[in-house]
């Protein structure tokens, strides 16, 4: 059954749980993936992709499908990532100025000590990157996305989405060279 | 295919961050799942809160004109009706009224309005004329 008969079945309120499900068993790992390489952390992510799939269920039955239901589903994905990871910065922000300084290290850092320099490196890299251009190299390298749909994701252009995606791999190429 | 660009040292850490990154506990997805359709379940069951609904929504901007309208008016109003109240209609007394004895007797008390030297302003304006002729 295809992405668009569990939709049409979701949205005519027969079978709409069984169809959901399917959707999720069918989506659910990538769109894991993608958030956790954009938070690291586990349990954020999984926090966000909760949030994703919720406004999956309630928002499902105005969904169109003038798009693949994978491109909106990443766009849902991208939107709630971008909001958690604004909202942490926030509430870091508001941690330092309260004169708790505590330095919130990615718990991949203290992780990571056995790793090698390079993949610590990386890591670092890419959490310096600003978010749509580390969503965008996400999509683009792991995913395989084309840049049509990688745009659409991030309402941006194709010119846009390629430019981002270029800037990631310029970055993090030069930051993994640091010494 | 851009990815072709990235270096080999790159591609080698990305290469281990994806399957670092893509570790997860056993079990979890389908956890994961249970957890989620509760909360689904959970809010499907919470009584829906009533939303506000604003019947003249649309007209908000002529209300608050109109209301701006009506403070100014009822300010102006009052006020007006304030200032008649200065002096009580009673109280006000024609001077064709006053018998000639009690202005007589108010200018007495009042030398500096009844001292006025009239000759004298007139002259000063007949001057006055005189030079800008």
């Amino acid at each position: 059954m295809t992405d668009q008969t569990l939709i049409i079945q979701f949205q005519a309120g027969d079978a709409k749980e069984s169809a959901f499900t399917q959707l999720l068993k069918r989506h659910r790992e990538s769109v894991f993936f993608q958030i956790k390489k954009m938070v690291i952390e586990h349990a954020d992510a999984d926090d966000i992709a909760q949030a994703v799939w919720i406004k999956v269920w309630n928002k499902l039955d105005g969904f169109k499908q003038e798009s693949a239901f994978s491109t909106w589903l990443f766009r849902v994905a991208y939107n709630e990532t971008l909001n958690f990871i604004a909202q942490k910065k926030r509430i870091q922000g508001q941690i330092k100025q309260s004169g708790q300084d505590l330095e919130i290290e990615p718990a991949s850092n203290a992780e990571s000590l056995n790793e090698s320099q390079i993949q610590i490196k990386l890591e670092r890299a890419i959490s310096e990157l600003p978010e749509k251009q580390r969503f965008v190299f996400m999509l683009r390298y792991y995913e395989a996305l084309d840049y049509e749909k990688i745009a659409t994701i991030t309402g941006t252009t194709v010119g846009g989405a390629k430019a981002n995606y270029h800037q990631a791999v310029k970055k993090m190429t030069e930051l993994i060279q640091l010494d | 295919m851009e990815n072709e660009i990235i270096s080999k040292e790159l591609e080698a850490a990305l290469k281990s961050f994806e399957a670092k990154n893509n570790q997860v506990p056993e079990g979890y997805f389908d956890q994961f799942e249970m957890n989620l359709m509760r909360k689904i379940q959970a809010e499907k069951n919470a009584p829906k809160q009533a939303k506000n609904l604003s019947i003249f929504s649309a007209q908000k901007k002529y209300l608050v004109a109109a209301s701006l309208i009506l403070v100014v008016a009822t300010g102006y109003l009052l006020y007006d009706k304030g200032n008649n109240k200065l002096i009580p209609q009673g109280e006000l007394v024609q001077i064709e009224a006053l018998p000639d004895e009690v202005i007589e007797a108010y200018l007495n008390e009042n030398e500096v309005v009844a001292e006025v030297d009239w000759n004298g302003a007139i002259e000063a304006i007949v001057v006055e004329v005189n030079l800008n002729n």
